[in-house]
């Protein structure tokens, strides 16, 4: 029987694959027809060797390690849920709210020039737990609770950063203009702020599993409520669609995705049939960030994000739409400083210092969140 | 105590032994010789100055000189029952050790050794040792720490001795081996076979390189044969080391875990690259000896350039990693083994359809 040596033969090929694809996505060489000569999570790889260790210098190799080993998650806690015993649970497990330690330890003498306390800078009603630094430990999945809904979600505690900055008040009206898979949608909902939320996704298997998630954490009387309408439009409308409509606007785009390109195959932007499509990415971003702005109420805030640790998909967006905002439609948008919000957040998150303009979350082997860039904006005409 | 039984010993030994024993060139680092160590002892017993004792604790050597009781008799059964034969037999034996090289504080130590062989067996076994070059010195401390060495039967030392005469480990060689991996003695030949199989016919090693391996990575001889081979595909597959290279290195000597662990934290930080078909990297690849052969704080300083805190947190999700791998494996092989079945009952349908 060939099987002994078949079997040989995958062992080999097992030791040489070992660093670069993890198991369950490794090519299954018996069911495919033929073997990919050079996988797209390796041709991505290549490409953030190339670009990030310019941008990044010393830094890189850190970063790269911690991208290739597994990411820490965070448990954000569903207020829907009956949510009292579920802290407890968690804190148990030893895992702390990273978000109520950063409130907690903020110092206003401190910060002689920051008027705006923590609390009001920050969404309210957000929790959620993690490991301390250096502690690998996992959660266990979330449980059904007596409502019908999960306890918590998983979640790269790094994505809700964007969410915390935007600074939801009572009563805003919000939108969320790339909302799939829906985490930071969910988000928004927690903090009980939303007086209607629109949440949109141009693919409708994306808004499929958006509204899964909704449905596993939202109980369907307060989905009514709550107002929560959830399309599959093409985002670069809004302007058009809806201008000057919502008092928050976030604008989580469509980017590299950074790590999740390091370990899935499945539709990866880096396969050789989408280098057109990736090269578009900061013309679409860009777009996307644009309709954003002109959807936001003259006074709004948005935030764009990205997981991306690109500064072409990053600042530059940022400072490409803000240029286009002012020359073509003579509107205003000035961004806001969040260097007081990322020193709150210093002890969970490892940021980046030079960022020309908002923050970025850099993976690190202590504390693998991220990548998270995200960047807030006030909308002055 | 013990020098006082030696010089019990030579109480009864005829001046003439020692003479001849002192002329005897010695094989091994004595520092000074027994000979001299007598005249001088008896010449303090006879009143003469004890100035002239080089031994510790002279007061004690001196009173202990009057209770000069046979030795022989006070040594355990294991003389046998003739009295009177012993005292000779044991005076040859030791003659012998001494002419060897051994001192005489060792060979009272090799000789009280509990459970032990008779002092021939135990000259029979020294010699063997000695025979394939290995010094006083080495032997004495290997039958020290590996009592289990002495109760083996001569037999079998003689044929095993013989095989590592084969395999090139004559000569001296052997010294790291017995100290480290005395097991080369005790281990069924049938192990010792497979190691060597592994290394020669698996792993394709020539047989200079064999023995260079076995003499400077005894622990191969401790290691399962199946994941010797997989360290060594490992080594030659995973991180692109040749077999030369894998010899120099003494590759063999250092765990999976520890070579996993900081091979793939190079390789995931940009600083190691598995060489392609050509042998060749975009980067320049640190050397072992820069990987392995260095303490965990050096290779972080010098070759990862990386923190303890960060390799601290990355040891351990390798460790998760590793375990899911080995679970997720023998699923996959279960899964293969029902597919394999079914693909055998198609064929056999195929076949009565004919």
């Amino acid at each position: 029987m060939a099987a002994p040596i078949l079997k040989g033969v995958r062992e080999l090929m097992r030791l040489v694959d070992l660093a670069l694809v993890p198991r369950r996505h490794r090519h299954k060489k018996k069911w495919a027809a033929t073997e990919p000569k050079f996988p797209a999570s390796q041709l991505a790889l290549q490409n953030f060797d190339m670009t990030y260790s310019v941008q990044f210098g010393d830094l890189w190799p850190s970063i790269r390690v911690s991208l290739l080993s597994e990411q820490k998650y965070g448990a954000l806690v569903n207020n829907f849920a009956a949510s009292d015993h579920v802290s407890a649970k968690l804190e148990q497990l030893n895992a702390k709210d990273f978000v109520n330690e950063a409130i907690s330890h903020w110092d206003p003498e401190a910060e002689s020039d920051h008027s705006v306390a923590p609390s009001t800078a920050c969404s309210p009603n957000l929790r959620c737990f993690t490991f301390a630094r250096g502690d690998v430990s996992r959660f266990p999945p979330a449980r059904l609770g007596s409502l019908g809904v999960l306890d918590y979600y998983l979640m790269d505690a790094a994505s809700l950063l964007p969410v915390l900055a935007l600074g939801l008040h009572p009563g805003d009206t919000v939108l969320d203009l790339c909302a799939a898979p829906g985490g930071k949608t969910l988000a928004l909902l927690q903090t009980l702020c939303c007086r209607n939320l629109a949440a949109n996704d141009l693919s409708t298997s994306r808004t499929g599993r958006l509204r899964k998630v909704l449905q596993s954490y939202v109980p369907q009387g307060i989905r009514e409520r709550n107002q929560i309408r959830v399309t599959s439009w093409d985002g670069r409308k809004w302007g058009e669609l809806e201008g000057d409509t919502y008092d928050r606007v976030l604008v989580d785009v469509p980017c590299t995705t950074d790590r999740h390109s390091l370990h899935e195959e499945e539709n990866n932007i880096f396969q050789r049939s989408r280098k057109k499509e990736r090269q578009m990415l900061p013309m679409l971003q860009l777009q996307l960030l644009a309709a954003g702005l002109l959807a936001t109420k003259p006074g709004g805030h948005v935030v764009y994000s990205t997981c991306s640790l690109s500064h072409l998909q990053n600042e530059y967006v940022v400072q490409g739409t803000i240029e286009l905002l002012a020359n073509q439609y003579s509107i205003k948008v000035q961004v806001e400083d969040l260097s007081h919000f990322r020193k709150l957040f210093m002890d969970t998150f490892c940021f980046f210092q030079s960022c020309q303009v908002g923050e970025l979350v850099l993976p690190n082997l202590i504390a693998n969140f991220g990548p998270m860039y995200f960047c807030k904006m006030r909308r002055l005409t | 105590m013990q020098n006082n039984q030696v010089l019990g010993l030579h109480h009864h030994i005829p001046l003439t032994w020692v003479r001849l024993a002192k002329l005897t060139p010695h094989l091994g680092e004595q520092k000074r010789t027994t000979a001299s160590l007598l005249r001088k002892l008896t010449t303090a017993s006879n009143g003469g100055g004890f100035e002239e004792l080089p031994l510790v604790g002279p007061k004690k050597c001196v009173q202990q000189l009057q209770c000069q009781a046979n030795l022989v008799y006070c040594l355990p059964e294991k003389q046998g029952t003739s009295v009177d034969g012993e005292p000779r037999r044991l005076e040859k034996v030791v003659c012998s050790l001494l002419d060897m090289g051994f001192s005489d504080a060792h060979i009272n130590e090799l000789l009280s050794i509990q459970p032990g062989p008779s002092p021939q067996q135990l000259l029979d076994l020294i010699s063997e040792f000695i025979l394939l070059g290995v010094n006083p010195e080495p032997v004495y401390v290997a039958l020290k720490q590996s009592p289990q060495l002495l109760n083996l039967p001569v037999v079998q030392v003689k044929k095993r001795s013989s095989y590592l005469r084969k395999l090139g480990l004559g000569e001296g060689k052997l010294k790291r081996v017995l100290h480290s991996c005395p097991e080369i003695f005790t281990m069924r030949q049938r192990d010792v076979d497979e190691v060597v199989q592994v290394l020669k016919e698996k792993c394709l090693f020539t047989v200079q390189q064999v023995t260079e391996i076995l003499h400077r990575c005894p622990n191969v001889l401790r290691e399962d044969p199946s994941e010797l081979e997989y360290k060594f595909q490992y080594g030659y597959f995973r991180m692109g080391i040749k077999h030369v290279d894998v010899v120099r290195t003494e590759f063999f000597k250092y765990s999976l875990t520890k070579i996993k662990q900081r091979h793939v934290y190079l390789e995931r930080l940009g600083r190691y690259q598995t060489p392609d078909k050509k042998g060749q990297t975009q980067i320049a690849n640190p050397l072992l000896k820069d990987i392995l052969r260095i303490s965990e704080a050096e290779f972080l300083a010098k070759t990862a350039c990386s923190s303890a805190e960060e390799f601290v947190v990355f040891k351990k999700l390798l460790a998760l990693e590793e375990e899911e791998l080995e679970s997720s494996m023998s699923e996959e092989e279960e899964e293969e083994e029902d597919e394999d079945e079914e693909e055998d009952e198609d064929e056999d349908k195929d076949e009565e359809q004919l």
